[in-house]
C-alpha cells in the first residue's frame, strides 16, 4: 500500500496544461503501485483572491469526484482572508469532503496571520500540508519569486505555538536545503516531514528517519513520481519503517480527523 | 546486464557522501543489479590540479577494473592537461573524459576546450558532461549555482563533430526536444536519463522520439543519488525489450569499445 500525501491534479487555475490528463495521472499511479494521492491545486504565486481559491478547489473536488476511490483533495486557501479562508476549509472538509489543508507562499508559516486557520485546523485536526523549503540565501527566494517561503525553522515555530495542530513540511525533496530544514524540526512532535521532489539525494530518506524518527516521515511525490516511490524503495531502512513512511502514518493521521 | 554511465567515487566538500569509496561503489552497484560503472574522481573536480584526483581515482579502483570504467577529469585550461591526458590513457587505462566547465569557468566553444576536444576525438574517448552534480536550489554558499546550459552543450557538439557528447544529470531537455528552427540535434549527444521520466511529461520517451532509442544511456549518479529511482524509470518506461536493452548497457558498451559489454 502507499499513500502519495503531497501530489496535484492535471488541471491549474489560470494557468497553461500540464500536458497530461487525471487520467494519466491514474495511470502513473497504476504503474507504480500508489493507491491513493492526496491532491490539491495551489497558486504558487502572488496573493489569490477568494475566488481563485474557490475555482482552485473545485478542480481538486472535480478530480476527486472523478477518481472517488484514488484521488483525496486538501483545500487549498490564502490565509490573509481570516474568517473567509476559514468558511472555506470548511466547505471543503464539511461539504466537499477534503481531508485537509494546504498552504503555499502566500505567508510564511511563523507569521501571526496564520494562526486563527491553524487553530481551526487543530480543531478539526485536519493535517496542514505546507509548501516549503530553504533557498540558499534570501536573494534566492526572490528570484525564485518565493520571498515568503517556509522553511523547517518557520513550520517548527509555528508548532510550537499551536502543538495540538497537525503540520507537514512539504516535499523535503523538492530544492532547497533539506538537512537545515530536517535538523530544525527534530524537536517538534507535531511536525512531519513529507518525502517528494526530484530531488533524489542518497541519504535524505535516512537523515529524516535519524532526526524524526520513522514515525513523522512520509512518502510522496508532488508528480516527481519514480524519485518519489523509488528514494523510499532505495533507502536503508526496515520493512515496517517503508510501511510507516509509505502509507500507514498517514492512515494514523486521517483517523484523528474530528469531521 | 546494466552499464552505469553516472557514478563517481571521492569526497563531497559540501555534504557528507555515504558509500563514495570504490569498495562502497561496488557495494551500492551490487545491491541494485548494476554490473559495470563509468566512474570519476570526485575530488579531481575540486584540486586546481586534477591530475591528482585521476591518480588517486585510477588506484582506488584497481581491484575492480573488471566493473569500474574510469573516466578523466581534466581542465583545458590548467597547465600540462596534454600531458595528463596521454598519462590518463595510456598509462591509467581512462576510457573517457568527464568535463566540468562551469566549476573549472570555461566555455565549451573557447578555444582551450577545442584543443582538448580534438585531442579526445583524436583518441576515440567519449565527453561526458555533467549538467549539475547537486540540485542548484540546495548549493553551499562556497559552490556553483548554476548547471551547464544544455544549449552550450548542443552548440559544442554541432561545432565539434568528430567527438561523442554524453549529457550526465539533465532534469529538463527542453532544449534538446524543442531546438529551435526544427533542426535535429547533432548526431553525436547523447543523454543519460536518471533525471528524465517515463510518466506523465514521459521526458524519456520523449528524448527517444527526438534523438533515437540509441542516443539515450541508462545512469544513476551514485553515490550522490539512490540507484532505484532511475531503475523504475526503466522499469516502468514503455518501449521494447530490446530498446531497453540498448538503453541499459548496448549504447554505451558501443561507445566504450566494449566486447560484449
Amino acid at each position: 500500500m502507499k499513500i502519495d500525501v503531497h501530489c496535484h491534479v492535471a488541471k491549474r487555475a489560470n494557468r497553461a496544461s500540464r500536458g497530461w490528463t487525471n487520467a494519466d495521472l491514474i495511470e502513473a499511479a497504476d504503474k507504480l503501485g500508489i493507491d491513493k494521492l492526496l491532491c490539491s491545486t495551489p497558486v504558487s504565486r502572488g496573493q489569490p483572491t477568494m475566488k481563485m481559491v474557490r475555482e482552485c478547489n473545485d478542480i481538486t473536488y472535480e478530480a476527486m469526484k472523478e477518481y472517488p476511490d484514488r484521488i483525496l483533495g486538501y483545500a487549498f486557501v490564502n490565509p490573509g482572508y481570516f474568517t473567509e479562508a476559514i468558511e472555506e476549509v470548511e466547505r471543503c472538509i464539511n461539504e466537499l469532503g477534503m481531508i485537509g489543508i494546504k498552504l503555499y507562499n502566500q505567508y510564511r508559516a511563523d507569521e501571526p496571520v496564520v494562526l486563527p486557520l491553524i487553530r481551526k485546523a487543530a480543531e478539526m485536526q485536519v493535517p496542514v500540508l505546507w509548501h516549503a523549503g530553504h533557498p540558499p540565501s534570501p536573494e534566492e527566494a526572490l528570484r525564485w519569486g518565493q520571498p515568503r517561503i517556509s522553511d523547517g525553522v518557520h513550520i517548527a515555530a509555528l508548532a510550537r505555538k499551536v502543538p495540538d495542530a497537525i503540520l507537514i513540511n512539504g516535499h523535503i525533496g523538492g530544492g532547497g536545503d533539506w538537512e537545515w530544514s530536517i535538523k530544525a524540526l527534530k524537536n517538534v512532535p507535531n511536525v512531519y516531514v513529507d518525502t517528494s521532489g526530484s530531488v533524489v539525494d542518497e541519504g535524505i530518506v535516512e537523515m529524516c528517519v535519524k532526526y524524526l524518527g520513522a514515525e513523522r516521515v512520509l512518502f510522496g511525490t508532488d508528480l516527481s513520481m519514480e524519485a518519489g516511490v523509488g528514494k523510499i524503495l532505495g533507502a536503508d531502512l526496515t520493512d515496517e519503517q517503508r510501511e510507516l513512511i509509505f502509507w500507514k502514518n498517514i492512515d494514523g493521521i486521517l483517523r484523528r480527523r474530528k469531521v | 546486464m546494466i552499464i552505469d554511465a553516472s557514478t563517481y567515487i571521492g569526497h563531497w566538500p559540501f555534504r557528507r557522501l555515504r558509500h563514495n569509496t570504490a569498495e562502497g561503489l561496488i557495494s551500492l552497484m551490487d545491491r541494485n543489479g548494476i554490473d559495470k560503472a563509468v566512474v570519476s574522481s570526485i575530488n579531481a573536480v575540486f584540486y586546481k590540479n586534477c591530475q591528482e584526483g585521476n591518480e588517486e581515482l585510477a588506484e582506488e579502483i584497481e581491484p575492480y577494473r573488471d566493473r569500474l570504467i574510469p573516466f578523466a577529469t581534466l581542465n583545458p585550461k590548467y597547465v600540462a592537461w596534454r600531458e595528463d591526458l596521454e598519462r590518463c590513457v595510456e598509462d591509467l587505462g581512462m576510457r573517457g573524459l568527464r568535463l566540468y566547465p562551469v566549476y573549472h569557468k570555461y566555455g565549451l566553444l573557447e578555444r582551450e576546450s577545442s584543443e582538448l576536444l580534438r585531442e579526445a576525438a583524436r583518441m576515440r574517448l567519449p565527453v561526458e558532461l555533467p549538467v549539475t552534480l547537486v540540485d542548484p536550489r540546495q548549493h553551499h554558499w562556497l559552490d556553483v549555482d548554476t548547471g551547464l546550459p544544455l544549449n552550450q552543450v548542443l552548440e559544442a557538439a554541432d561545432r565539434y563533430r568528430e567527438n561523442v557528447f554524453i549529457i550526465l544529470n539533465a532534469k529538463t531537455v527542453s532544449p534538446i526536444i524543442e531546438r529551435k528552427g526544427a533542426a535535429a540535434p547533432p548526431r553525436n549527444v547523447y543523454v543519460e536519463m536518471s533525471r528524465l521520466s517515463a510518466v506523465l511529461n514521459k521526458s524519456i520517451q520523449a528524448v527517444i522520439s527526438r534523438l533515437g532509442v540509441e542516443r539515450v544511456v541508462f545512469g544513476t549518479g551514485m553515490p550522490f543519488h539512490y540507484a532505484k529511482p532511475a531503475l523504475l524509470k526503466m522499469e516502468i518506461l514503455d518501449i521494447k525489450e530490446e530498446e531497453k536493452e540498448a538503453i541499459y548497457w548496448k549504447n554505451m558498451a558501443e561507445l566504450l569499445g566494449l566486447q560484449g559489454g
